[in-house]
């Protein structure tokens, strides 16, 4: 997904959630903020690296493939933009330890991660909540990529096919697939940019959908094709239909954490909400273009009556550089950062209970105390601050 | 990173440290231990590769083409043993231009820092900088006087670059605080 559903969509989905403007504004910046808070910004910030939720294009290049940065890449890409759907999932021929523990990160929506997810945002700020609704809305469009480089699960090959409905019914587009980031993407002639098939295993180029280009983040598009975990079995991916689906339940999710909805149960969708405006959300998801931030930030207007402001990535970065020692983590950066640092933490925990190191190690604190990754202190300073 | 990894990492950095004094005071003598190494490591490269095939990549979508790789690999390893000595120059040059792109992704990633405005970036700029012009510079005079010291020079050089990362990487604090 990309700017124009995890900052102007989200938007409209708080409202439709009973936000005011001025507390949707701070979960849409904070849904948005999860794409672009990346060590390098952290550094510039002074604030903790480990707190990163993605990593820039030159990073990934400059990443080590040794153990310790695929455990950095498969934390921060599992954790936040390609939540495992079933970490006890099996699949139907016998196979390795190593397969399986890639296999258990397939991405997809309705997992038990991404209840925990929301549950983890309950009460803990709006900021925790526009980052617990980019994970739960990347569930949908991710769907059958996993957070970790993997040749065996995230390849792809020449089966693949472009949906497109007209007036002679449904028919089969072949997708060309090219490697110059620098070009945009043919939307005419279904020609899309995509990384460069590498053989190795661990390679960059192998992590999540970069070897489907940028196909999973456009609402509009539907395609089918043969992911390499799923055994020569054509997969059709409906994206209108799951972006609806990723739009309602955001606002069931977030009705849960203001409070309206007692609990938040998977597999549950918001659809009366949306009712009055179902036609207009469903042309906006369904318009052939690249960017639908345009449509959404009309109808988000339209909403609340008030106007969204243009994302801007230096909007509260003085507020937490100015900020005293003390005073940095209730900043809004300061807010962020211990939200993704609690995310991080669950996500990799879960992962190691199924005992996978992909994600790294985790340290049960109430157990063992603390060991490991200093940044993380700023959780329990959180946590006997609740206490107090 | 478990104990094993620290330790096996630790002594794969040492081992690169001594290897690269070893080759700096008698580049000629052991060179064509170089080569040979190379040679098994094309070897191992295929072993591995088989093993990643029946591990994994036999449930893969085209999963046979890592098997066909495999065997061509060995077959090379094999093939490479009776070159050793006639093709050291040509495999220190790919050596070398392994090494001036790995300088210029640094520089690339210092410029992005330095965009972001961060201060952490001058010395990544600089060792990619050093890294790239003596890369070029050892490859332009390796070209010029078809000199094979010199390049043996300069992959000591990224021998010791290598090791003392990997024992550092050996110290680093990895693991992550779950707090229920």
């Amino acid at each position: 997904m990309n700017s124009d559903f995890h900052y102007y969509a989200t938007y409209c989905a708080a409202i439709l959630s009973g936000y005011s403007h001025e507390e949707a504004m701070t979960i849409c910046y904070s849904d948005q903020l999860v794409d672009l808070c990346s060590k390098t910004l952290l550094q510039e910030l002074k604030a903790p690296a480990s707190a990163a939720t993605t990593q820039l294009q030159l990073e990934l290049m400059d990443a080590r493939t040794d153990i310790v940065g695929l455990q950095d890449i498969t934390r921060i890409w599992s954790s936040f933009h390609f939540l495992p759907r079933d970490l006890d999932a099996k699949p139907h021929k016998k196979c390795s330890k190593t397969y399986l523990n890639k296999y258990r990160l397939i991405c997809g929506p309705n997992g038990e991660l991404v209840k925990m997810t929301v549950e983890l945002a309950k009460e803990k700020g709006l900021q925790a909540v526009g980052l617990a609704m980019h994970i739960l809305a990347d569930t949908w469009a991710h769907t059958y990529f996993a957070g970790t480089p993997s040749m065996v699960i995230n390849n792809t090959n020449y089966h693949f096919y472009e949906l497109i409905s007209g007036e002679e019914g449904e028919i089969r587009r072949k997708i060309t697939f090219r490697h110059s980031a620098s070009l945009p993407d043919d939307l005419e002639n279904s020609v899309y940019t995509s990384s460069l098939p590498q053989n190795s295993e661990n390679s960059i180029m192998n992590l999540g959908h970069g070897r489907a280009g940028h196909l999973p983040d456009y609402s509009f598009i539907r395609y089918l094709y043969l992911p390499a975990w799923g055994e020569y079995e054509e997969f059709t991916k409906d994206n209108p239909s799951d972006y609806h689906h990723a739009f309602c339940q955001m606002i069931y999710a977030m009705k849960y954490l203001r409070g309206v909805n007692d609990e938040f149960e998977t597999d549950q969708y918001d659809t009366e909400a949306i009712e009055p405006y179902d036609e207009e959300i469903d042309s906006i998801i369904r318009k052939r273009q690249p960017d639908a931030s345009a449509d959404w930030k009309a109808f988000g207007e339209k909403l609340s009556g008030q106007t969204i402001e243009p994302f801007d990535l230096m909007r509260y970065q003085g507020e937490y550089k100015n900020a005293s020692e003390n005073e940095k983590n209730d900043t809004f950066i300061g807010q962020f950062i211990i939200a993704a640092l609690a995310q991080k933490s669950m996500v990799t925990n879960q992962i190691f209970r199924r005992g996978s190191k992909l994600a790294g190690y985790s340290v049960d604190y109430g157990k063992k105390g603390f060991r490991g990754d200093k940044a993380y202190r700023m959780l329990i300073e959180r946590l006997e601050g609740m206490d107090k | 990173m478990s104990y094993w990894q620290r330790i096996k990492n630790i002594l794969i950095g040492i081992a690169f440290l001594i290897f690269s004094l070893d080759l700096f005071f008698f580049p000629r003598e052991e060179f064509q231990y170089v080569a040979l190494i190379l040679c098994i490591l094309l070897f191992v490269r295929g072993i591995r590769q088989l093993i990643f095939y029946f591990s994994m990549a036999r449930h893969m979508v085209g999963g046979k083409t890592v098997l066909y790789r495999a065997v061509i690999v060995l077959d090379l390893a094999m093939f490479c043993i009776g070159l050793v000595s006639v093709s050291s120059f040509v495999i220190m040059i790919y050596l070398l231009i392994f090494y001036g792109y790995s300088g210029a992704v640094d520089i690339l990633r210092a410029n992005e820092a330095r965009h972001f405005g961060t201060k952490v970036w001058k010395t990544k700029m600089v060792n990619g900088i050093i890294r790239l012009v003596f890369a070029i510079l050892l490859f332009v005079l390796g070209l010029i006087f078809y000199s094979t010291d010199l390049l043996i020079y300069g992959f000591c050089v990224s021998l010791v670059y290598s090791g003392i990362m990997r024992i550092i990487t050996s110290f680093r604090k990895t693991a992550i605080v779950y707090i229920q």
